[in-house]
């Protein structure tokens, strides 16, 4: 019996009440006012609720929570399978941004989804729900093997959300995709799971017997031999990077990094505020979110820390480019959300955890604020996503022009809002770690590089969307959106501008004031105590992966700043030529005149193409020659056997002749046969 | 005693004489009736054994067996007789060489 101290025994309803909602709009949602719209809100306002109590009883007390709820496989000899919940800073602060996000959304839905009268609203809300539900779980789980389990039932709810409009052509093809892109990566993650639980015999996150701890005894100078761990052969170092690696595949699918970015821009088809939940702020969050749950297992592991810095700000700057020549408004956001969480892994890779995190809710909030603010735009224009077909919107829908602006210049990382004091973090810790390491400099020049792209492309969809002259009838006479669309853009939009105060490193290095206010938080009591907490990462990749913070032109508020300016000056200058070129009343269609390079971005750099030639050219061939050799070796063989069988059989048959007599008489001769060998044998004769 | 002065071999060639025509009514007969009642004749083959042995043995089990053959022999017949009705039904005669259409 798990005793739970206070506050944390409310912790499983965090997770609970979203499910709660899910039956009920499952149910009887369809005989509901709203269709579940209703119980969905409290739901999820009661999870927020819970959640902002456990981030508020964290920074009292500093009491971190790591139990085991449930065991579900009990063994004596190897090690047991359990549901638990973890609560420290990170945790709670991640189920704070999913439950604010999945309240705006349920709210945003009554405007996108019950206002427009759109079919099947209870199946709808029962995967919002549900989602929610197995995102927060996933938020909570205390071990790898239940983070894995929730990590698929968010997959699954991705796939259900996308294909919502399931009698069109185009949903129910992208949630294949977005189903089977995820799924191959979670093959790996999957192994890993096992491979972890047959090194370490735990699977746990967090404290002394978790994993990441083990693997740290295992790996120090000191190490002693009662630590060691089934290696399997392999050099600790070698097998524990191997494991991180198959992990890192999950996650590369999740957060739709290269090569697994495919089908993200493909999941555009479903609904604009599952967009908004699920691909831009929490399940996409969910691969970032475990590299940086199990960090202390990253952080021992130098190579894989490279390979994800480099990953992170490869596709950072690959996805921005392809973001710059897209028409629709939503595959913009598509492309943009593909590349900051780019950002994200790059931080990561360079070591950078709370950079990592900052820019992860930062990103929530404006990306979540984008979405919706496009949703808006799609209601008004009676869902035409082209670009080209809008304009001028602005002095027609007020709220949704300057909450999307703040957006906007929060994606573009512009001074003050909420984008440019992460990702500046972001960039400052893969340059103050990069400089002796090629790998993470690279990954940090592609970072830089993106910021120009990533400003170039949000400014032209801002001036193409709501700048200049309609373009077509439909922009001209725009629809009226209600309160529940305006409400949730103006609570992200306040927040756009205000969320990069959490942490304002360089506002610390300039004036001394002690403002980092998430990094405090990431290294309260409780993480210190569940070794989870931001210093002690610090420490593990200064001594295990040899990371150490350089600077550039002396001192390190001299790098803080020129690191600040760089991505500052970087980012108005790619507002400025965006503005220089899409500013008029009537812009041209400027990408147009890329020629080759335009059609090669259109194209997406023909990743689809070759994917789908790897399925359909390679894997259908190969599985073409295993099914011959199945059907005729395999199969062959046993068909020849039992055709000895077959034959035999109707043959033989023919003694069967359904007359009675016949078989009585072959009994009784039967009989007599027996008879006389008994006789012979028993020497009569 | 009348009985005890009859040899055993006696008993055992009238049973055996019974059995084979029961024996010879199976394999010969077409008609269900007639293979019912060859049947009977060679359970009761049988019982002529059970209270011949039983006698002799001054063992009372195989007397009481036969009363279980009895019933039992009774029970067969409202079966058997059940089957030819269905029979007769089906094939409008009590041939037992018409019922073949069960088979491949």
């Amino acid at each position: 019996m798990v005793t739970v101290a206070g506050i944390y025994a409310y912790a499983p309803a965090i997770a609970v009440l979203p499910f709660v909602s899910f039956l009920v709009a499952l149910l009887v949602g369809r005989w509901l006012p709203r269709k579940g719209a209703l119980s969905g809100i409290l739901a999820t306002l009661g999870s927020l609720g819970l959640s902002v109590a456990m981030v508020g009883h964290l920074v009292l007390t500093g009491e971190g929570y790591d139990e085991t709820m449930y065991t579900f496989v009990e063994t004596a000899e190897t090690f047991d399978l359990t549901f638990g919940l973890l609560i420290d800073p990170l945790s709670a602060a991640m189920l704070v941004i999913v439950s604010f996000i999945a309240v705006l959304v349920h709210v945003f839905s009554l405007g996108y989804m019950n206002d427009e009268d759109e079919p099947g609203l209870p199946r709808y809300y029962a995967g919002l729900g549900l989602f929610t539900a197995s995102m927060l779980a996933f938020v909570l789980s205390s071990n790898l093997l239940m983070a894995f389990f929730f990590f698929e039932l968010v997959g699954l709810c991705s796939y259900l959300l996308i294909g919502h409009w399931f009698r069109e052509e185009g949903p129910p093809s992208g949630a294949k995709k977005a189903f089977l892109v995820t799924r191959f990566g979670d093959y790996f993650f999957l192994v890993g799971v096992v491979g972890v639980l047959a090194t370490f015999k735990t699977a746990g996150f967090a404290g002394e017997n978790g994993f990441p701890a083990v693997a740290e005894r295992v790996l120090s100078p000191e190490a002693s031999a009662e630590v060691a761990v089934d290696t399997f052969g392999f050099a600790p170092e070698t097998w524990f990077a191997v494991l991180g690696l198959l992990v890192l595949g999950g996650v590369l699918g999740k957060s739709a990094q290269f090569p697994f970015h495919t089908w993200l821009p493909d999941a555009m088809e479903g609904p604009t505020p599952v967009s908004a939940l699920i691909h831009a702020a929490t399940m996409v969050a969910a691969g970032v979110f475990l590299v940086a749950r199990m960090y202390g297992f990253y952080a021992l592991l130098p190579t894989v820390l490279a390979i994800i810095a480099f990953t992170g700000g490869f596709t950072a700057l690959f996805a921005a480019t392809m973001a710059v020549v897209k028409n629709e408004i939503k595959q913009v956001l598509a492309y943009s959300t593909i590349s900051q969480y780019g950002y994200m892994m790059l931080a990561l890779g360079a070591g950078g955890y709370v950079a990592a995190f900052f820019h992860l809710t930062t990103h929530a909030m404006f990306k979540a604020l984008l979405f919706l603010g496009a949703g808006s735009v799609i209601i008004a224009m009676h869902h035409e996503e082209d670009m080209w077909l809008m304009g001028g919107l602005k002095d027609e829908m007020r709220v949704t022009y300057l909450t999307f602006l703040a957006g906007s210049l929060a994606l573009a990382g512009i001074f003050p809002f909420a984008g440019f004091w992460s990702k500046d973090e972001v960039l400052f810790e893969a340059l103050a770690h990069g400089l002796e390491s090629p790998l993470l400099l690279g990954g940090y020049l592609m970072g830089l590089a993106a910021v120009f792209v990533t400003a170039v492309y949000t400014v032209r969809m801002v001036l193409l969307t709501f700048h200049g002259d309609p373009r077509s009838d439909l922009a001209a006479d725009p629809e009226a959106v209600r309160w529940n669309v305006k409400l949730p853009l103006s609570a992200l939009g306040v927040l756009a501008v205000v969320a990069g105060f959490l942490n304002p490193v360089p506002i610390q290095t300039l004036t001394g004031v002690h403002v980092e206010f998430l990094h405090d938080f990431l290294d309260n009591a409780a993480s210190e105590e569940l070794l989870t907490s931001a210093h002690h990462y610090g420490d593990l990749t200064k001594e295990f992966a040899g990371y150490s913070t350089g600077t550039v032109a002396g001192g390190e508020t001299a790098t803080v700043l020129i690191s600040a300016g760089l991505s500052l000056g970087l980012a108005v200058a790619g507002a400025v030529v965006a503005l220089r070129l899409y500013g008029g009343a009537d812009p041209a269609r400027h990408t147009e005149k890329l020629g080759g390079l335009r059609t090669l971005l259109m194209h997406n750099y023909y990743q689809d193409e070759y994917q789908v030639w790897l399925a359909e050219g390679l894997t259908l061939g190969v599985a073409r020659a295993a099914d011959a050799f199945d059907r005729g070796v395999v199969d062959g063989a046993v068909d020849k056997v039992s055709s000895v069988s077959l034959l035999s059989g109707y043959g033989l048959r023919r003694l069967q002749t359904g007359i009675v007599t016949n078989y009585a008489a072959l009994i009784s001769l039967s009989v007599l046969a027996l008879l006389v060998a008994f006789a012979a044998m028993g020497g009569w004769f | 005693m009348v009985l005890g002065s009859v040899p055993a071999e006696y008993y055992l060639v009238l049973s055996a004489a019974v059995f084979c025509t029961g024996v010879f009514g199976v394999l010969t007969r077409r008609n269900a009736l007639m293979f019912l009642m060859s049947v009977e004749l060679m359970l009761n083959a049988a019982n002529i054994n059970f209270v011949a042995f039983a006698f002799y043995w001054g063992n009372l089990t195989g007397q009481v067996f036969t009363l279980f053959t009895m019933a039992l022999a009774a029970a067969e017949v409202a079966i058997g007789i059940g089957i030819i009705l269905v029979l007769y039904r089906n094939f409008d005669d009590v041939r037992v060489t018409d019922a073949t259409t069960l088979r491949w």
